[in-house]
């Protein structure tokens, strides 16, 4: 995808994006509130400026075509998204209902409809509940709902604007851990706006920090890490693991790998001679 | 001052919410609330609020118990500031919206501008005070949440998950504004929230609640550089006291840490 | 035994015009196997409750009627007609499926799509502003309002609920909107809908509405 400009609202919100996101890639956008993080999310799935107005300038190519005239719906087979009200995005009132709900639009034929909504439901964790009521779900099952019925379109990417915003740190670690499943098992592009970034380092491959309506930074983790971190002001966008290797990696002109959890960064630095034993008053 | 004794509570499916909870939260404590969903946390607090009545036990509201109280009677001793800011916008100004308190209570105009002033600047809400509350930026609205319960004056702020949905800078921002009403103005903070981070850089006192029952009742820094079984309790330790804990020194937050493990003169 | 959205909606029609020109015996009777059919089907709280507020409600309108001048009598008859019309919806929201009732009324009755989701969306929401409401007045509470002095000031509590409810409302709708149509919500959404199978039951069901509609012409007979 990549999109020079884009307008929105006549108040000029991104500017001057040049944007690729690789194909089967884990991308993480990080930034501070107000960003737009999610118009960006808006963009890639179409809805702006076509469903929601505005104007823009440049070309927003997503899977190799322009989304230029296309109808919102025929793109949300091809990028499904979840916004952070997921509760809202739910229409019907069964489980079963909510997913083959799409594909009944579309004009699958009802055997496949009945195939795909019970693979869908399984692969989220839900088997064989099409018949429970909205109501007899909890919070974090109807988000998983929603995500079922994405996935039965099956989609190559799918866009989620801060997923757990509201949740504990358990239901946050389940979720992630099956939006990697899913990447694994099926190969889907996944981008997802987060600010609790320590729940995706484990899963992401790329990162995408907006600032101000413009891209300030785009690569692999890699790649982003250590350029991210020489900026002062992005730093602060990044996951406090890699802020911690960056302020090491400073004061010492030690070379650190790409720390995904904690336990990483505690078998490198004792590895490498750190030790502690000044015991600094709190 | 807050007191629980020998609470039970469960909603009328039958499940019990809390089970045997003994605390007791003194004037000027800033107390982190914690626990996994649905652990009774947010029950607690609405009993002390009497927004709920508990089946047995005692809640003492500064030496008062609150079962014949409803929470219009506790407005001016506990400010409770709710989880989603849209729902607890009553008025279309920001002044009135923080006025709203102090004219139920029929205060004085003079009273009112004076109340409705010193909250405004707590939370630095003051040139917005002729605004209109829902196109307010999610932060703000935030602050404007807590400005309203603070509008009559209490003693102690409950907070419900304010740092939800915030990016980091508004975190911090939001957590000054408590700290300056804790140590300047003795208000009395319990904070409702899953960010292990702000607990152990802000809170002084822990209290974990796991199925309703009280399981740890200590300092952050003992809760997450000790041994206890956080995770088991929903909980996350957060990065600089996992760091800590590795390398055997004291950090309260990774700056803390690097500067320990890089032999930094302090 | 199994009666499709369709009968229902000819028989809770036919229901209300039968009020009307059936005698106020079999007005009555039908009222009795109304109220069976209801607690046969859910006999909970909430079933109670609702049959109570009609009841209550018609009773309201009876008395009201009496004080414009109309006889015990004559108001009672007409509470009763009132109170077997809403029964009748009562009845058929309580048997069938919304989906099934909107589906019927896209496919047979030629309601535009968007209407007919309605009745879903609206009963998808209800519990979600149940809920929202319940905090709102909580907040004002927080804020001292008090609940005790009046059941007006009680009332009166509510009003503040409205606002924030209907924003809220909107910016929920917005969403739902761009979700129905990212679904692609449209046209064929109820023909792709399986349909329900029309069964014996529903060819009884009509054979006795089109005898009792017809009732003013045959009865004569049997005078």
């Amino acid at each position: 995808m990549t999109a020079p400009v884009i307008n929105f609202n006549e108040k000029l919100v991104l500017r001057d994006i040049n944007l690729a996101v690789e194909k089967g890639s884990f991308t993480v956008v990080i930034g501070p509130s107000g960003a737009g993080k999610t118009t960006l999310c808006k963009a890639i799935t179409g809805i702006v400026p076509y469903y929601m107005g505005g104007s823009y300038a440049g070309d927003v190519e997503v899977l190799g075509a322009s989304t230029k005239g296309k109808r919102v719906s025929d793109l949300a087979l091809k990028v499904g998204l979840m916004l952070e009200d997921y509760e809202s995005q739910l229409v019907s009132l069964t489980a079963g209902e909510e997913v083959a709900f799409s594909l009944l639009n579309h004009g699958f034929p009802a055997e496949e409809v009945k195939e795909r909504t019970s693979k869908a439901l399984e692969d989220v964790g839900l088997p064989g509940r099409e018949d429970y009521q909205l109501d007899e779900l909890s919070g974090g099952q109807r988000q998983r709902l929603l995500l079922a019925s994405v996935l039965a379109v099956h989609p190559e990417i799918i866009v989620l604007d801060e997923p757990v915003s509201a949740m504990d740190p358990d239901g946050a670690e389940s979720l992630y851990a099956l939006l990697s499943k899913i990447h694994q098992e099926y190969g889907t592009t996944f981008v997802v706006v987060e600010h609790r970034v320590e729940f995706v380092l484990p899963y992401a491959t790329n990162f995408i920090a907006v600032k101000d309506g413009q891209i300030a930074a785009a690569g692999t983790c890699e790649e982003v890490a250590d350029d991210v971190y020489a900026d002062p002001e992005l730093r602060v966008l990044l996951p406090e693991l890699w802020q911690v290797r960056g302020e090491l990696a400073a004061k010492t002109g030690a070379q650190f790998s790409l720390w995904r959890k904690p336990a990483d960064a505690v078998d490198e630095l004792k590895a490498q001679g750190f030790e502690g034993g000044v015991q600094a008053h709190a | 001052m807050l007191e629980a004794k020998n609470i039970n509570f469960s909603y009328r499916r039958g499940v019990p919410v809390l089970q045997d909870i003994n605390c007791k939260i003194d004037d000027g404590e800033f107390v982190a609330l914690l626990g996994h969903n649905g652990s009774g946390k947010t029950t607690l607090t609405r009993l002390f609020m009497a927004l709920d009545h508990p089946r047995s036990g005692q809640i003492l509201v500064d030496g008062n118990d609150v079962v014949k109280m409803e929470p219009a009677d506790l407005a001016d001793k506990i400010g409770y500031v709710f989880q989603n800011p849209d729902l607890q916008i009553l008025a279309d100004t920001v002044f009135e919206e923080v006025a709203y308190g102090p004219r139920v209570k029929k205060l004085t105009e003079d009273s009112v501008k004076k109340q409705v002033d010193d909250a405004l600047e707590a939370m630095e809400l003051t040139d917005l005070s002729q605004s209109y509350p829902r196109l307010l930026s999610f932060g703000q609205k935030r602050r404007l949440g807590v400005a309203s319960a603070l509008a009559l004056g209490p003693k102690t702020l409950i907070l419900d998950e304010i740092t939800n949905g915030q990016d980091q800078a508004e975190k911090v921002k939001m957590m000054e504004y408590l700290q300056a009403l804790n140590e300047k103005q003795g208000v009395t903070i319990v904070l409702i929230t899953h960010d292990m981070d702000v607990v152990r850089r802000y809170a002084r006192r822990a209290l974990v609640l796991t199925d309703g029952k009280q399981v740890f009742d200590g300092t952050p820094k003992d809760l997450f550089e000790g041994s206890y079984p956080v995770e088991n309790w929903g909980l996350r330790r957060p990065l600089a006291s996992v760091l800590a804990a590795a390398f055997q020194v004291s950090a309260g937050n990774c700056h803390e840490f690097c500067a320990a493990v890089t032999k930094e003169a302090k | 035994m199994k009666i499709t959205a369709f009968s229902w909606i000819i028989i809770t029609l036919a229901i209300t015009a039968w009020v009307f020109i059936l005698p106020v015996k079999a007005v009555a009777t039908i009222l009795v196997l109304q109220l069976v059919l209801l607690l046969y089907v859910k006999h909970n709280r909430m079933m109670l409750a609702a049959i109570g507020g009609l009841g209550v409600f018609t009773g309201m309108m009876v008395l009201l009627q009496m004080l414009f001048g109309s006889s015990l009598t004559v108001s009672l008859i007409g509470g009763l007609r009132m109170l077997v019309m809403t029964m009748a919806f009562l009845c058929m929201l309580s048997t069938t499926k919304i989906q099934d009732i909107a589906k019927t009324l896209v496919d047979r009755f030629h309601l535009p799509v968007e209407y007919a989701f309605m009745l879903t969306t609206a009963l998808r929401f209800v519990p979600n502003f149940l809920e929202d409401s319940s905090v709102t007045l909580d907040a004002q509470s927080c804020r001292g309002y008090s609940n005790r002095a009046n059941a007006l000031q009680h009332l009166l509590s509510y009003v503040v609920v409205i606002r924030p409810l209907v924003m809220r409302a909107v910016a929920k709708s917005e969403t739902l909107a761009l979700s129905m149509e990212l679904k692609g919500f449209g046209a064929n959404t109820y023909k792709n809908m399986p349909r329900e199978q029309f069964t014996l039951w529903d060819l009884l069901a009509l054979l006795v509405v089109v005898v009792l509609s017809t009732y003013p012409f045959w009865a004569k007979y049997f005078q």
